[in-house]
């Protein structure tokens, strides 16, 4: 890439989008959304069997991509940089091993991958998409939850109009709808285990709206 | 105390289990299993209540959510307190404290007592209206002694100790009602394989069947209820919900349950439990199964405690094994009262007489009181009853054959109990919560579910069916009809064998006469909870009231807690009556959300304290609480207002924060400005056309501000833009509309001009912003960077991709201080690396954090506007003087621009954006002052504008404004005034907004 603040004319009408690396050395270290309430702790003081578990899936990177789905070359970049295809079935996901995509709105998806390949993925997709399209890295925007155990549908029935009863909502589902008062991305990725993509402003509310409803089940952190 | 009217066996409940409640102060035993009404009866408490209106003693009359009078307060404890509670329906719990909530001083002793004997005809409908109106002053000292008279349950005046929630459900059948009807039709659906949820408001399934003595398939009807749940509790996808009320019945098929999962235990929720929880259920089909309640007669002095519905008789008997009182007369229109004479003498006491309004009327229970050789007395009612706080006596005389007219002689019996039927009235109310109207069915003798656009079936008592075997197969027939709709193959299912009875045709009666008019008999009770009467009613309709709905408004009539559940049908009866119509003719009042009373908790759920509402934060936010930072509420955000040190007031915080950030180095957490990231070929086009501003020219490297105006050309947003690519913008809009502004991308993309290549995303949330900004900003920033952050090489509206405390950074050299200012933009896991580093270096160079409230002060200073605050949807650009901010050269239009050029906008004398200067530097004008131009003319005073923005500044010494003035920008130093509250004035001189460093000298630096 050229040095974005001293480009010439030509490097500078060459220049489509920003991309940058965002993550700095391992000397520093991040803080997800919910660094503040210390999850690594409370899973070491915490009781280890109860009806809801949760852990955070943090740091990842977060790509969302909006481009066409008509246009078949798009398709085939996205296959040739994540080794999978889009899911073009509303409401679906796909994945290959660290790399899961979420079908979020007709034009959009939304990519996870290990933070630090983020800025490699960004890279071959502006290498390799053609025409028309959008890529934005959201990852310092939101974090992932990850809740699993036997009351886990009870938990989010309490939060969310979504009907979640297998036969309507089945593994590898998605769905972006309310949780609470605040919003979230919810995949199914097994029988009782969800995946929710929030936002990292409230992920505090959500934080401890989950551990207010979730008394009546018992509560297992997991770091 | 004993328990005088418990029978030694018989009835659910467990004599094994003593439990001790309190009632009005003193205490009693009952059993488990028992409500508190029919611990309440076992005790022989006959006096629960007085009544709203005239105080009269009130005893129990019914057994379900149809009860007027058992309605009392609970609650062990201030924290526990719940008025409104029907005692009828409040399971009894070891501990459980009640008490009467009518009557002052106590139900025994009432002062309003005497008004209601002696001036009883003094108190028409509408008595309170137009007695205590004037003078109109006194109303509310009026109402505040009427209320502690008649006596209404009160709040708590504690925290709510107790969790309520709220849960989503799905079912492809929802069944209201667990009676013989409801579990036929659960069964079925169950069995078909679909999802079912299946509700009652009591605590056990079963309906009727828990409250008679008959038999399925040979055996008691509990014991196929008791099989039916056990299967159905087999299913994965069947949903069994006791003690839960179907409340609501919304459109689409959207129901609101109330379940109450802990009161039947204790005072307060067992620990890390939900006391009761709202389920909001999206239903394919709904069967109602939801029954009948019992209508009583209206006959004069009918509220005498020990006067009661048949069916309650039979239910206190069967199913509590008590039996409330000793000496029964039942009057009927139809042969079920006869039940409860049957099942009088069956517990062993004494039936008085059945009074049959009928003549000669044979059906099977007829027959059978008949051959058990109880008094039956034919073609006769009771037309009044002796006593005041319990009956001791009842007048019984002929009828003529309409039930119009009393005829013959009176005979008086002696009895402490008198149980009527006027027939059933079908539970309609949630059919009618959906707006469909019920229709009058003759030989039902009541209303039906009328014509409904929901997916909704009916069976049971609702359709006037009150026969179980025809109950049953309503059930059924329902659970197929329900399985086919949504795709489900017929399931298999044997009813019980239910013996059908002969039933002989009810009569149509309602209102029992008496020998006087019924102005003058004794007070014939239609509504017992709102205290109105027959004569109450007629007289509405001689007073010209002819619409139903207005009779119930001018009488009250159904706006008590029970929403006139025995009352309504006798009201419209006697209604009709008055009118000359029949009840079809007279028409129906219908029923609203909630059935019954439902807590403000179950309501409310889990949306309260900390949950009230979601608290947004920044990266950062936790440093800013440690710091003692007082918060400023923006959108859903919480934003450090000011950094308070000990001892200072918030004025001192000001004044030194906003010093430190004009002569040193202040910094600000400006993560929560809203951030849209905009990619695309014509990305730079749409900018264009959304700001009022021109975009064609702003090369990479380059950040630009922008107004964003509505159709009507009114500002409506603003923030900077930076170009990061040819393709590619970042925009930032104002904190709290930032929502806002991406659904108007949005919009205006899809719907408008949707052949611009161009994406929005936002990253608000993604983007940590720490904003240095003063004379040492730039200081601070090279001890971080190794970039050139020189004025050279970084100059004033440039962004620079560098690399701030090890973190990669975007870096905006802009300013809303009119210092020398870069807004340090980082990944926002990163964002507080960065904010503590930045923290830890500026010590030396005087670092201050700053909050909200100084940056107002900062930018007032300079003349910046703030969007919502400086602006309100009535201001255009050239309003704010900020004409300079619009292009009118752009090849395309942009929006608002025909909008600000129409010819009220472009007019002269509109309010236009200055500052002003006060005489006195000391004042501070209000904000939302009013100014005017001469404070001592005639009234009223002509407004020329108001002050939108005013703070004291400690930079300059003397108070600032920014407010509107009609015309201003060309009365630069002409005199206004802004008279206060408190009749002081405030003289102002116009001046330009701009107070400080007017030459924007200091953020070129």
């Amino acid at each position: 890439m050229s040095d974005l603040n001293n480009m010439t004319a030509a490097e500078s009408a060459a220049t489509k989008a920003a991309v940058m690396n965002q993550v700095p050395g391992p000397e520093i270290e991040g803080q997800s959304p919910l660094h503040h309430a210390d999850l690594a702790s409370l899973a070491k003081q915490g009781p280890k069997t109860s009806g809801v578990h949760l852990r955070e899936l943090k740091l990842l990177g977060h790509l969302t991509l909006r481009c066409n789905p008509a246009n078949a070359d798009q398709l085939a970049a996205v296959e040739r940089v994540l080794g999978v295809a889009l899911p073009l079935q509303p409401l679906t996901s796909s994945e290959n091993g660290n790399y899961s995509i979420r079908w979020m709105s007709p034009d959009e998806w939304l990519i996870l991958v290990p933070g630090l390949e983020t800025f490699d993925i960004e890279t071959k997709f502006r290498d390799e998409m053609p025409g028309h399209y959008s890529l934005v890295n959201s990852s310092g925007g939101s974090t992932v939850l990850e809740l699993s155990g036997e009351n886990v549908v009870e938990l989010l029935k309490k939060a969310t109009p979504i009907d979640l009863h297998a036969k309507s909502f089945p593994v590898g589902k998605v769905v972006s709808t309310l949780l609470a008062k605040s919003t979230a991305t919810i995949r199914r990725t097994g029988d009782q285990r969800f995946e929710l993509v929030i936002r990292r402003s409230f992920s505090d509310y959500i934080w401890l709206w989950i551990q207010d409803a979730s008394l009546e089940f018992g509560l297992v952190v997991e770091a | 105390m004993t328990q005088q009217n418990r029978l030694t066996s018989g009835g659910r409940i467990d004599r094994s289990t003593p439990l001790t409640f309190t009632y009005n102060g003193k205490q009693y035993k009952g059993f488990k299993g028992d409500t508190l009404a029919s611990a309440m009866l076992a005790n022989g408490i006959d006096v629960v209540a007085r009544s709203f209106k005239y105080s009269r003693p009130r005893g129990i009359v019914a057994c379900g959510a149809e009860e007027p009078n058992a309605v009392l307060q609970l609650g062990a404890t201030e924290a526990t307190q719940v008025p409104n509670v029907r005692a009828t329906q409040q399971e009894l719990f070891d501990g459980l404290v009640s008490a009467s909530t009518n009557g002052w001083p106590s139900v025994d002793t009432d002062v309003m007592g005497m008004i209601g004997k002696m001036g009883g005809n003094m108190m028409p409908p509408g008595f309170y209206y137009k007695t205590f109106m004037f003078p109109e002053s006194l109303w509310d000292t009026y109402e505040s002694m009427i209320r502690k008279a008649a006596g209404i349950g009160r709040a708590p005046k504690e925290k709510d100790p107790d969790t309520y929630d709220a849960i989503n459900q799905h079912c492809d059948v929802m069944i209201v009602g667990a009676g013989p009807a409801g579990l036929a039709a659960a069964l079925t659906a169950a069995r078909g394989g679909a999802r079912v949820i299946i509700a009652d408001e009591q605590n056990e399934f079963g309906g009727s069947l828990l409250n008679s003595t008959e038999q399925l398939d040979g055996k008691p009807a509990t014991e196929w209820v008791r099989a039916v749940v056990e299967e159905l509790s087999t299913y994965d996808d069947v949903l069994l919900l006791p003690r839960s009320t179907v409340n609501g019945y919304h459109d689409h098929n959207f129901l609101t349950i109330h379940e109450r999962r802990t009161d039947h235990l204790a005072d307060i929720a067992p620990v890390n439990t939900v006391r009761q929880r709202m389920h909001r259920v999206r239903a394919k089909w709904v069967v109602l199964a939801t029954g009948a309640h019992e209508r009583p007669l209206v006959y004069a002095n009918n509220d005498v405690p020990g006067c009661m519905i048949t069916g309650a008789v039979s239910a206190y008997i069967n199913r509590y094994g008590v039996v409330p009182g000793n000496e029964l007369v039942v009057m009927t229109t139809n042969d079920y009262g006869y039940q409860a004479a049957l099942d009088w003498a069956d517990a062993g006491r004494k039936v008085v007489a059945i009074v049959d309004t009928r003549e000669a009327a044979v059906g099977d229970r007829t027959e059978a009181a008949r051959q058990r050789g109880l008094n039956i007395i034919s073609g006769s009612a009771v037309i009044e009853v002796q006593g005041t706080k319990r009956v001791t006596g009842v007048s019984v005389a002929g009828l003529s054959a309409s039930g119009a007219k009393v005829i013959g002689s009176v005979t008086k019996l002696k009895a402490d109990t008198v149980a009527t039927s006027g027939g059933w009235s079908p539970v309609i109310h949630l059919s009618c919560h959906t707006g469909s109207r019920p229709v009058w069915s003759d030989s039902v003798v009541g209303f039906l579910p009328g014509p409904t656009v929901q997916k909704q079936l009916t069976a049971g008592g609702i359709n006037g069916q009150y026969e179980t075997a025809v109950a049953l197969q309503e059930g059924l027939d329902a659970g197929q009809k329900a399985l086919a709709e949504v795709g489900l193959a017929v399931a298999d299912v044997v009813l019980p064998e239910a013996k059908t009875l002969k039933v002989a045709a009810p009569m149509s009666l309602f209102h029992i006469p008496h020998l006087k008019p019924t102005s003058q008999a004794p007070k014939q009770f239609v509504d017992y909870q709102t205290d109105v009467t027959a004569a109450g009613i007629e007289i509405a309709c001689r007073e010209g009231f002819e619409a139903i709905e207005h009779v119930k408004r001018y009488t009250a009539m159904g706006f008590g807690t029970d929403q006139g559940k025995l009352g309504n049908i006798n009201g419209m009866a006697v209604a009709a009556k008055a009118l000359n119509k029949t009840i079809p003719e007279t028409g129906t009042t219908v029923f609203r959300p909630n059935y019954t009373p439902i807590a403000f908790g179950a309501i409310i759920g889990r949306n309260a304290g900390a949950l009230f509402e979601p608290e947004r934060y920044t990266a950062m936010h936790k440093w800013h609480v440690e710091q003692g930072a007082m918060f400023e509420d923006v959108g859903q955000w919480k934003r450090p207002w000011y950094y308070p040190q000990k001892g200072e007031s918030m004025q001192q915080s000001l004044n030194r924060e906003c010093m430190a950030v004009r002569n040193a180095v202040g910094i600000l957490d400006a993560s929560t400005l809203g951030k849209i990231d905009v990619q695309g070929k014509d990305a730079r086009e749409f900018l264009g056309r959304v700001y009022s501003n021109a975009w064609a020219k702003l090369a990479i490297g380059k950040c630009r501000y922008g107004l964003m105006c509505g159709e009507d050309g009114m500002v409506f947003d603003d923030g900077v833009t930076a170009c990061l690519g040819e393709n590619h913008f970042v925009m930032t809009t104002t904190t709290g509309g930032a929502a806002h502004v991406y659904e108007w991308l949005e919009i205006y993309h899809q719907t408008e001009w949707p052949e611009l290549e161009v994406y929005f995303n936002t990253v608000t949330d993604h983007w940590s912003t720490a904003t240095i900004t003063g004379p040492n900003s730039r200081k601070l920033l090279e001890e971080l960077t190794d970039f050139d952050v020189s004025n050279d090489n970084f100059r004033y509206m440039d962004w620079k991709q560098i690399t701030v405390a090890g973190v990669p950074a975007r870096v905006f050299r802009i300013s809303f201080t009119g210092e020398l200012s870069f807004e340090i933009n980082v990944q926002a896991n990163y964002g507080m690396a960065v904010w503590e580093k930045l923290i830890e270096a500026g010590a030396k160079y005087g670092l201050t954090p700053y909050g909200t409230e100084t940056m107002h002060v900062l930018r007032a200073e300079k003349g910046f506007i703030i969007a919502g605050q400086d602006t309100d949807g009535s201001v255009h650009p050239y309003d704010l003087g900020m004409g300079w901010c619009v292009s009118n050269q752009k090849p395309f239009s942009y929006i608002g621009k025909r909008g600000m050029n129409r010819s009220d906008c472009t007019r002269a004398n509109r309010k236009q954006l200055v500052g002003l200067k006060t005489k006195d530097p000391k004042q501070v004008i209000p904000e939302g002052s009013a100014a005017v131009l001469d404070p001592n003319g005639p009234k009223p005073l002509e407004i020329q504008g108001h002050i939108s923005s005013s703070y004291w500044s400690e930079t300059l010494g003397h108070s600032i404004a920014m407010g509107f003035i009609k015309g201003g920008l060309d009365k630069m130093g002409e005199t206004v005034y802004y008279p206060l509250g408190d009749g002081t004035v405030i003289e102002a001189e116009i001046c330009s907004p701009i107070f400080f460093d007017p030459k924007g000298e200091r953020q070129n630096v």
